[in-house]
């Protein structure tokens, strides 16, 4: 053995090294981790996206949706087949990893732990692979699409993470490596993790849901079969005819509700008790905030981030589950020709009006209960009524649902996405030249332009709501109250005048449908 | 047997295929004609499951597609236009892949490949990569696959457009042993003259509907009411013309030549009255070697289809 010394500035002291066999196992392999990783997170997934989109363009995925085996057959078979050679390489590592656990004397348990997350993230990996290769025309924008989300996955969600909704920090297997690995990869002569390490070994040792506290690699693998699961229903329907949408009306309506219930249950003890987790819950608890404001900003960032993220997921399900045109006259014809009143409405080509209004409705009712959570606890020092700070938020997460619903389904996809990129990146923009050039003399215009998307929209409503709290300057507070009328306003008079619009195109359709029929 | 009834086919606003009824007994091929964009790939890809229509029913084997689709995909086999192969494969390899996705055993997988590579005439080439490949064979090895699982019902689309002459004539000989054998045969092609010995009956379509169908006797009568009527007589007769005027049927005749010995006739009436024309000149002693319907050429009916002269006809 030998010893070698070396100046550590985080312990701004000597550090002894001690050089044998098992401090180079334990340091070999996170090394080697990484490496399996690479091979079947990274090479793997864009191998899987890249195959299925290619098979799909030329055929191929034809012939075998064509064959008699069950959908979950074929899912199966795609989801092993393809990445074989990324697995094989991977046994090739296994001599390598059996000796860094045996010579590094590493715990098995602990082991097994984080293989048996590692293999559930590959599935899910290899799985959203899967699903955007069959979603995704080209072979070569799947296999990025397919890699850029996983390393969306490792580096984008886990910072939202931060802000305290701790369940997208569980879908990679970083949780389960510093939680379960990282204390056991201490090395000989050494008698502490280094502080980071340290940090982070005792932030991932359990996790805030509701007042319970869930073990990292339970509730990674409970995260990542929620959306394996999600994945499966996609893969299975797009199987089966490639000209369904990805989710059935109920299926999002099941899904979206599943994440509020993930956002209730990680958001639970902020609200209630002021804890979160995260680098939030730590600037929290140390009273950081408190030294350098008001507790209150910690609430507007998180429920900023709660709104964004929900009005996110409606965007995304209105674009999957409701009907373009096209697929409403298939609807219309069906419904004439089955003799029903009108299209029903789970029906994948039925109206997604109501659809929209349960989305609002469980939104609605999970703020509510955020903000009845953070009134009874005695952390939180909300002066707002209920009406400004559930109704006000419920009146435009509904009407801007209803005109992304009625913008979906009366234009195709060049339309919608247009319009929701005119209305919701546009002002942003403005606003940021607007702030640039102008900095404060047009604040009002700025927040203006802000309030016309729904997810800006919501830090100015909950800085206007806790304005006393923050001590806002009066004229700001004027401009803030300006701006989230002028927004509600916009919204309201969008979803009107495209309802109505939608409205009067459908019963046109609907006419000249019955017409053709009778002269059939 | 294939039955569509009504098919629909929208995308977005276009009509891909309108009101499409038409229907293939067992043991015989339907050719489907069309100009590009006819919709007859559209409407191939609706009966082979790869298309959901917007209306309307497919029944095979009277199996609804619609309400059972993967009871109906074990009768089907489907050959599309382009040829695409799992190019790192072997031929004997890809259609042991599709027999074993059929479910068939290993015993059946290879009796039945090897029955397959020798229907069409790919022994020789079993153990080749389908990378190498000529186009023409890759398409031969794309019918071998299709047939893997003895479908009740194949649908080829344009199945001899990368094919040399002699394979043609392999191919359509296969489709005819095929159809005795007692399959339901679909296929559309734009070589007409192929058809017209292929097939039993035809449709034309143009602009996603069904212009023509029928058997080609049929359609070809459909086309134009009239039909012309060709006689070749061993010598002059002077009395043909008297004769031709006797029957209000022919509204029109011409001589073709300046012996006089071969005529056209316009003729509206039917076969009886065909064969009472030939009767009566026979019996009046005209020496006739030749009385034979013309027949209007496929090309010919297809130009007229397409140039919109010819407007919706039968639909068995």
């Amino acid at each position: 053995m030998q010893e070698h010394q070396h100046y550590d500035s985080e312990i701004q002291g000597v550090r002894t090294m001690v050089e044998n066999p098992i401090n180079g196992a334990r340091n070999a392999f996170p090394l080697l981790l990484g490496f399996q990783g690479f091979l079947l997170m990274f090479l793997g997934t864009g191998r899987v996206a890249s195959i299925t989109a290619e098979e799909k363009e030329t055929g191929l995925l034809d012939y075998q949706r064509m064959t008699p085996m069950s959908p979950f057959s074929k899912i199966g078979g795609y989801l092993f087949g393809l990445p074989s050679r990324e697995y094989f390489m991977f046994l090739l590592t296994i001599p390598f990893l059996i000796h860094c656990v045996v010579v590094g004397k590493l715990p098995w348990l602990n082991i097994l732990h984080l293989y048996s997350v590692f293999f559930c993230s590959v599935i899910f990996y290899h799985l959203t692979a899967h699903v955007i290769g069959l979603v995704v025309p080209r072979p070569r924008a799947a296999s990025w699409v397919s890699r850029i989300a996983v390393l969306g996955l490792y580096i984008f969600l886990p910072v939202l993470g931060q802000a305290g909704i701790s369940f997208l920090s569980f879908l990679t297997i970083l949780p389960t490596y510093f939680g379960k690995i990282l204390p056991s990869l201490l090395l000989i002569g050494e008698n502490k993790l280094g502080r980071f390490e340290s940090k982070v070994a005792e932030f991932w040792q359990d996790v805030p849901f509701f007042n319970f506290s869930i073990s990292p690699s339970a509730f990674t693998f409970f995260m990542q079969g929620l959306i394996i699961l999600t994945l499966v229903i996609t893969a299975y329907r797009k199987w089966r005819n490639e000209a369904l949408s990805a989710f059935s009306k109920p299926s999002g309506l099941i899904l979206y509700a599943i994440l509020q219930f993930l956002l209730l249950g990680s958001l639970w003890a902020f609200f209630s008790e002021g804890k979160a987790n995260g680098l939030l819950g730590e600037t929290f608890s140390t009273n950081l905030v408190g030294s350098i404001g008001k507790p209150e900003i910690a609430i507007v960032v998180v429920q900023s981030v709660y709104f964004a993220l929900s009005f996110l997921a409606i965007l995304a399900l209105v674009n999957i589950c409701c009907p373009n045109l096209h697929l409403f006259l298939k609807g219309l014809q069906r419904s004439e020709k089955l003799e029903l009143n009108k299209i029903p409405w789970a029906a994948d080509e039925g109206s997604g009006f109501w659809f929209v209004g349960l989305l609002s409705l469980i939104t609605a009712a999970v703020h509510a209960i955020f903000i009845s959570l953070a009134n009874s606890s005695e952390i939180w020092n909300l002066e707002s009524t209920i009406f400004s700070t559930i109704s006000i938020p419920f009146l435009l997460v509904l009407a801007s649902s209803l005109y992304l619903q009625a913008s979906r389904e009366q234009w195709f996809n060049l339309g919608f996405w247009g319009f929701v990129g005119l209305l919701w990146i546009t002002p942003l923009l403005a606003s940021l030249v607007v702030a640039v050039g102008w900095q404060n003399e047009n604040l009002s215009s700025i927040f203006k332009l802000l309030a016309l998307n729904p997810m800006t929209w919501t830090p100015l409503h909950l800085l206007f709501v806790n304005s006393n709290s923050l001590n806002i300057p009066e004229q700001v507070v004027e401009d803030l109250n300006q701006a989230i009328w002028f927004g509600i306003t916009i919204a309201l008079a969008l979803a009107i005048l495209l309802q109505v619009r939608l409205y009067w195109k459908r019963n046109h359709r609907n006419r000249s449908i019955k017409t053709s029929f009778k002269n059939d | 047997m294939i039955k569509v009834t009504d098919l629909k086919i929208h995308y977005g606003d276009h009509v891909a295929v309108d009101q499409l009824s038409f229907s293939v007994p067992s043991g015989s091929v339907y050719g489907l004609i069309g100009p590009n964009g006819a919709g007859k790939t559209t409407t191939i890809k609706a009966i082979a499951t790869l298309l959901e229509p917007t209306f309307g029913e497919i029944f095979i084997d009277g199996i609804p597609l619609l309400h059972r689709p993967e009871e109906a995909r074990r009768h089907l086999g489907y050959m599309p236009d382009f040829p695409p192969v799992y190019d790192e494969l072997k031929v004997d390899e890809f259609c042991d892949l599709f027999a074993h996705a059929y479910g068939l055993n290993r015993n059946q997988r290879k009796q039945k490949v090897e029955q397959c590579l020798h229907l069409t005439d790919l022994q020789k080439n079993a153990s080749a990569k389908c990378k190498t490949l000529s186009r023409g064979m890759k398409q031969r090895a794309l019918l071998a696959k299709t047939l893997v699982h003895d479908p009740s019902v194949l649908l080829l689309d344009e199945p001899a457009a990368n094919l040399d002459p002699k394979a043609r004539i392999d191919l359509r000989n296969l489709i005819r042993r095929l159809a005795s054998s007692g399959k339901t045969i679909l296929v559309s092609s734009h070589i007409l003259s192929e058809l017209e010995d292929l097939c039993d009956s035809i449709g034309i379509m143009n602009n996603g509907s069904m212009e023509l169908s029928g058997s080609i006797e049929e359609v070809s009568a459909s086309a134009s009411p009239s039909r012309i009527i060709q006689i070749e007589v061993v010598k002059k007769f002077p009395m043909l013309p008297d004769i031709f005027s006797q029957f209000p049927e022919i509204t029109q005749h011409a001589q073709l030549d300046d012996a006089a010995r071969h005529f056209e006739l316009t003729h509206t009436g039917d076969s009886e009255n065909a064969a009472a024309i030939l009767f009566k000149l026979v019996d009046s002693g005209a020496q006739v070697s030749n009385f034979h319907l013309k027949q209007s050429k496929m090309e010919d009916l297809f130009l007229e289809v397409e140039a919109g002269r010819i407007k919706r006809g039968k639909n068995p």
